[in-house]
């Protein structure tokens, strides 16, 4: 099959074709897929290249493995990849602290930026750090949300709770997060004095 | 340092906006990685099941293995020489033999003559 004709094709036909022998199909999903999934990882990882790197590859391959019992109609490819990405972070999070989640050591405020000066990345930066305090549950729910742009019935399949659930985690987030980052209005760009 | 306003809704949109505009770009060695351990796992040899025995592995596992195939081999090569050679070498060696002891090969075997004259 030409590759620009797998544009139109949903994930779910590709990752059959693939269960099916169609390497074709594998590469487009990979286009396709390693971008959310490696994004995901990097918010929930504080913004750790590397390992978000190796998160998602492993998460792609568990997606590889899966294709050839893969329930058509159960669930969303996206929606189990974001389930997969979250609990691979979980884990390296977990090994990486060895406390609990929420006690996750603030970045230093140094940190080398390559795109340093400019007001996006800026404010993407303390974005991250801002995250990176919330608690886990929080900070997934609102990177899903407000990030990623999944709805909130998606987000209940991801992170398997009730949709109420998620609102609940993404208000509360998103308050921790407005009260954590008022104090950096100036470097955000928002100080009108 | 003075207390500070929360940020309001449009001005968090704007730190999300920004993420989303900075979200980082798989590299291209990534992207290799992914493809390679999707066209790996299309290949039969990484199952992680025992391979199934083919038709080669079942006659072997029948007669005794590689050793045994061996030796069947080497039969088979020395069958077909004397096969080859015959009978005028096994004529000569057994001849030579029993002619030392005043035989020849025709007095042991009778028909062994009318079998050659047939032929």
């Amino acid at each position: 099959m030409p590759f620009d004709a797998l544009n139109d094709v949903s994930d779910e036909a590709l990752l059959v074709a693939y269960g099916n022998g169609d390497a074709e199909a594998a590469r487009a999903l990979t286009l396709r897929l390693t971008p959310k999934v490696l994004g995901f990882a990097a918010r929930m990882l504080g913004g750790d290249r590397a390992e978000a790197e190796d998160v998602a590859q492993e998460a792609m391959l568990r997606l590889w493995r899966q294709a050839p019992s893969w329930r058509q109609g159960e669930a969303k490819v996206t929606t189990w990849l974001y389930r997969v990405v979250a609990n691979l972070c979980t884990d390296r999070l977990r090994k990486a602290s060895g406390v609990a989640l929420d006690a996750v050591p603030e970045p230093e405020d140094d940190r080398p930026s390559a795109a340093e000066g400019l007001q996006q990345a800026a404010r993407a930066a303390a974005l991250d750090r801002a995250l990176a305090d919330l608690p886990e549950r929080q900070r997934q729910a609102v990177v899903l949300r407000h990030i990623e742009g999944l709805s909130n019935p998606e987000i209940a399949a991801v992170m398997d709770i009730g949709v109420e659930a998620v609102e609940s985690l993404t208000a509360r987030g998103k308050r921790a997060l407005a009260k954590a980052l008022a104090g950096r209005r100036e470097e955000l760009g928002y100080d009108d004095g | 340092m003075a207390e500070r306003p929360d940020l309001t809704d449009t001005e968090l949109d704007g730190l999300f906006q920004a993420a989303r505009d900075t979200a980082p770009m798989p590299s291209a060695d990534l992207i290799a990685r992914v493809i390679a351990d999707a066209e790996a796992e299309l290949e039969p040899g990484v199952e992680p099941a025992a391979p199934r025995p083919g038709i080669l592995a079942a006659v072997l596992a029948t007669i005794g293995g590689w050793p045994a195939a061996a030796g069947l081999a080497t039969a088979a090569v020395a069958g077909l020489m004397i096969g080859i050679a015959t009978p005028d070498t096994l004529q000569d060696l057994s001849g030579g033999y029993f002619a030392a002891a005043g035989y020849q090969l025709e007095d042991l075997l009778p028909s062994y003559g009318d079998l050659l004259g047939e032929g």
